[in-house]
């Protein structure tokens, strides 16, 4: 695993570090602004500026226009910073050339170290700048990158690369698979599914593309396609990325034994850092979903043994001492985890852990996590990441609720997945609109998916058209599944069901 | 999730938060527009890993030959996970659990294997208390100080039109040889390797385990097929890389079909169980370089799931290459006439009066005649220069591939004479004079060699010999100094090491 920014001082001083090389040979003066510390906006600032105000303009809250303020601000910290991390990091681990060309270090790479690689392929193709298949590839590992680091300003490297490849060579597999998964990571799910279906027209094989032809039919709310995608691809590339997807695809309609077997064999088959930590944590999130604290904070241990940074692993453990009782120990965690990344989920989390808490002071921290919120929303927003559903959830709960409805309505006409419905159904009710709700509650829970969250949904929303069974034996079966789903949820749950049955 | 729960008043502004937010470092960490980790509540968006290294299910390289020191016998080595850095990194490097390796062997020239060596491994923790490979010196295979081991059992399949008639276990647990991890933790290798090698029933015999890359080549040669101006060449560079081998040494009448048609064809898969339990073949090999060579990028994966029987659909691959008219494009060197019936020959029938089996049906595989003694003084060219012995009848561990693929694939078997190579003619490590004949691994005790591979002057020469692209200064001087790994068509070479990783991981990652 790639080491990450971990140190929490905002003004990272980068004057002692060497100003990395153009982390893009051949391209010039295309790079975004930043100097290393987050203060000084560069070029490329202003376009951000004027996107995160198309981004506050129109129907937000009147504290839109602060947070916009403040995501202008944040823009620019973070490209400074995300470039000066990655062009700290863009120098390498000392990979010397074997070759005029530059070389790769090939044990790096085959132990899975992204950076090593990336900094040698970049090395390389400064050397041999028509080599379309180290820029395709360059393209993917950049985008594995923005995943693996949360670092977003490696997609329009991403981007840049796929195009020097495809202009290199047009249409080929890889590049067109490194677009897909790039669509993918920008949440564009319909066009990640035709770069896929373009590149296995080239080449049936390609791992890469069989893989993002699951993820986008995930997404798109295609299951029984996303089952077939499944098993050719299993057929045709096993390995870590396809069993993690496959167990998913599996999980998604409710065979959770499979999932678990399969995701097991991966773990074991699992030898690089980054994909134990992957494939354990995934473990953890399924145990998790199915009420296993226990069995979860074994797998995020395990995940975290390998790669102790790793922030899935723990925002799931923080999860999952929430769950068992531990909240003292799952605060820190998220506290933790939303230093470091402030997204939605965690965020939302945490809040939620503080108005459960309700401390002194407490229900104003809660206050900011949410507000945090809306700030992450307009940023990433502005960097034309599509975060409705995100935004859907979050603000359904703790914001704007016309907005909630906007987002999650503007979601589900771009995709039916069972997570869209819920957001919907979620979204409708918490606008006191439960009849138009009930159908969406229904469909979100209609794939066999073990979800309590979804199970909740549902049964407060029955519960609110006066089903009382229906929602006794959804609240009920949300309890049963995963008592501690959410902090605040389970105890309405909870509440919801006392009610219910004191009615009975 | 509360459904009803809004913030109270009396909150900082929201600008406080988040410049305290950023304060904290976290949005100033190049992070928060990411998109979610998994898991932001509820959200959908998994983003699963879409690089994954398999070193452990690739095939790198395979070799046959009449052994040496036995000519009644033939020896097959096949090779997976390159690049093993003796130092740095982990120090143990084992064969997948989850795999299957086979040797496959082409008895009568009909495209279908008759003859099936599959070996599968289990890894042994003695102590999993410790994360440890050895707790102390290591003196034997069963030295309680080796912590981690591995065994394998070996199952010998016959087939008769690709269905099994008969399986035998013809071992059961056989150990394999450890990765060497330096001097201090394994003083004497060499007995360690002896042990390792394992006698079979009938004269055969058997080995796994760890030998340093008998493949040698100089990357930097790709660099021309790009137009680059090479400086230096003649470099090895997978010296001091340590591979998996797997070897076996059969009797040459346990595998020919007579006496009369003593000619085999030789390949190795692997097979990775997937998700529903079943095998997957994942990577195939024959002759070098033919995925890298002959076939086009994006037949590069289709050919590694597939078998010799359907190598129909690749034959315009090899009856119309593209490397050849891609070093015309840059070198102005002529490219031979189509269709090249002469690679057919070498690559897909074996060639006539040599290693053609009779009524041979095309397809690719490592073709030797058992029956051709081997050479006292083998030349590094093989066939090419007068020494039937070598590649590409079979391949031994000294045939210089790169330089004779290369010369094959412009022509020299159509009378188009040329001395094109990359300048690296032999291996840096003396291979052994018996079976397993592998050269012993590396040993991790001369520190990390991760700033990839420190350049000996072993074979530097020929500085002036490298042709510059057509256009550079000098480009007067026609001889290339080029290769062939990964030039495949369409100009697609990955340099470096880069290419050469790839070309060992079937461009899975890098």
């Amino acid at each position: 695993m790639p080491p990450r920014p971990t140190d929490s001082t905002p003004e990272r001083p980068d004057d002692d570090r060497v100003p990395s090389t153009d982390p893009e040979p051949g391209i010039t003066g295309e790079r975004e602004g930043g100097t290393g510390s987050g203060s000084a906006p560069g070029p490329g600032v202003d376009q951000r500026v004027a996107a995160v105000r198309r981004a506050a303009d129109g129907g937000r809250r009147w504290r839109a226009l602060h947070v916009a303020g403040c995501a202008v601000l944040l823009a620019v910290a973070v490209t400074g910073g995300a470039i000066a991390v990655g062009g700290a990091q863009d120098r390498g681990a000392g990979v010397d050339a074997v070759s005029a060309a530059g070389a790769l270090s090939p044990g790096d790479l085959a132990r899975g170290d992204l950076d090593a690689g990336i900094a040698s392929l970049q090395k390389h193709l400064r050397a041999q700048p028509k080599d379309f298949g180290s820029w395709a590839t360059l393209g993917v590992a950049y985008v594995e990158q923005a995943r693996t680091k949360g670092d977003p300003s490696r997609y329009p490297q991403a981007q840049r690369a796929l195009k020097r490849s495809l202009g290199l060579e047009p249409g080929n597999d890889q590049a067109l698979a490194g677009q897909a998964a790039l669509a993918a990571a920008r949440h564009d799910f319909p066009g990640a599914l035709a770069h896929a279906e373009r590149a296995l027209k080239q080449n049936p094989y390609n791992e890469r593309a069989l893989c993002t032809r699951i993820d986008a039919l995930v997404e798109l709310g295609r299951y029984d396609d996303a089952s077939k995608a499944a098993d050719t691809a299993d057929d045709r590339r096993p390995g870590i990325p396809v069993f993690t997807r496959y167990a998913y695809v599996r999980e998604l309609r409710g065979d959770v034994r499979t999932a678990r077997e399969v995701l097991e064999r991966a773990l074991n088959s699992a030898h690089a850092p980054a994909d134990v930590a992957y494939v354990a944590t995934a473990l953890g999130q399924l145990a998790w979903n199915q009420g296993e604290y226990k069995t979860a904070l074994g797998h995020y241990a395990r995940a975290l043994a390998a790669d102790d940074a790793y922030l899935p692993a723990l925002e799931g453990r923080a999860r999952a001492q929430a769950a068992s009782g531990d909240r003292t120990a799952a605060v820190r965690g998220l506290e933790q985890v939303v230093a470091r990344f402030p997204l939605p989920g965690p965020l939302v989390a945490l809040g939620e852990l503080y108005e459960d808490r309700g401390a002194d002071g407490d229900r104003a921290k809660a206050g900011d996590q949410y507000a945090l919120v809306d700030a992450w929303t307009a940023l990433a927003r502005a960097g034309g990441a599509n975060t409705d559903l995100e935004t859907a959830m979050a603000a359904a709960d703790h914001g704007d609720k016309k907005e909630a409805l906007r987002a999650a309505r503007a979601e589900w006409d771009r995709r039916h997945s069972v997570h869209t419905a819920d957001a919907l159904a979620w979204a409708l009710h918490v606008n006191g609109r439960d009849e138009e709700a009930l159908p969406y509650a229904r469909r979100a829970t209609a794939t066999g998916y073990r979800n309590a969250v979804f199970l909740y949904h549902r049964g407060v929303i029955e519960r609110a058209t006066g089903d009382d069974r229906g929602a006794r034996s959804r609240l009920k079966a949300a309890l049963d599944l995963n008592p501690g789903f959410s902090p605040l949820g389970a105890r309405e749950a909870r509440t919801a069901l006392k009610d219910l049955e004191g009615n009975r | 999730m509360t459904p009803s729960f809004r913030t109270g008043a009396g909150r900082r502004s929201i600008a406080t938060v988040i410049c305290g937010a950023l304060a904290t470092g976290g949005l100033a960490a190049a992070g928060v527009t990411a998109l979610a980790p998994e898991e932001a509540s509820a959200s959908s968006h998994r983003e699963a890993p879409l690089i994954s290294g398999t070193p452990q299910y690739d095939n790198t390289d395979v070799y046959a030959f009449v052994s040496p020191d036995k000519p009644d016998t033939t020896t097959i080595v096949a090779n997976w996970i390159p690049f093993e850095e003796p130092a740095g990194g982990p120090n143990f490097f084992p064969f997948a659990e989850d795999a299957q390796y086979d040797l496959r062997i082409d008895s009568n020239g009909d495209a279908q294997e008759d003859l099936l060596f599959r070996y599968t491994f289990k890894t042994h923790t003695k102590n999993d208390k410790t994360f440890l490979y050895n707790t102390g010196p290591v003196e034997s295979l069963d030295d309680p100080d080796l912590n981690i081991t591995q065994t394998y059992d070996l199952e010998l399949i016959k087939l008769k039109r690709l269905k099994a008639v008969s399986k035998t276990k013809v071992a059961d647990d056989v150990p394999v040889a450890p990765s060497n991890v330096g001097k201090a933790s394994m003083p004497d290798y060499d007995t360690l390797r002896k042990q390792a090698v394992h006698k079979l029933a009938g004269g055969a015999q058997t080995f796994a385990g760890q030998a340093d890359d008998p493949f040698f080549l100089d990357l930097r040669v790709f660099d021309l097929l790009y137009g680059g101006n090479l400086s230096e060449v003649g470099n090895d560079t997978l010296k001091g890389y340590n591979v998996n081998s797997i070897a076996l040494q059969v009797p040459n009448s346990f595998i020919t079909e007579s006496h009369e048609q003593p000619v085999v064809g030789i390949w190795s898969t692997t097979q990775r169980k997937n998700a529903k339990g079943y095998f997957s073949q994942v990577s195939r090999l024959g002759n070098p370089l033919v995925n890298e060579v002959v076939n086009p990028l994006k037949d590069k994966d289709k050919f590694n799931a597939s078998t010799p029987r359907d190598d129909a659909q690749f034959l315009e691959n090899v009856t119309n290459p593209e490397l050849p008219k891609l070093i015309e494009a840059i070198y102005k060197i002529p490219a031979p006439a189509e269709p090249r019936n002469d690679l057919v020959d070498v690559f897909l029938k074996g060639v006539k009066d040599l290693n053609q089996p009779p009524h041979v049906t095309p397809s690719e595989q490592l073709r030797l005649n058992t029956s051709v003694k081997p050479a006292a003084k083998p030349k590094r060219l093989g066939v090419l220069d007068g020494d039937n012995a070598g590649f590409p009848n079979g391949r031994r561990l000294t045939d210089d591939v790169i330089d004779a693929s290369l010369q094959v694939v412009e022509g020299e078997l159509l009378g188009a004479k040329n001395d094109l190579g990359d300048a690296v003619d032999k291996n840096d490590k003396k291979f052994e004079k018996s079976f397993p004949y592998v050269a012993l691994p590396t040993e991790g005790s001369r520190g990390p060699l991760a700033k990839g591979v420190d350049g000996g002057n072993d074979v530097r020469s020929q500085l002036g010999d490298a042709l510059q692209p057509a256009g550079a200064e000098g480009s007067d001087d026609m001889r290339l100094m080029a290769a062939s790994a990964g030039a495949g068509a369409g100009g697609i070479v990955l340099i470096g090491a880069a290419l050469m990783w790839w070309r060992r991981m079937r461009n899975r990652a890098y």
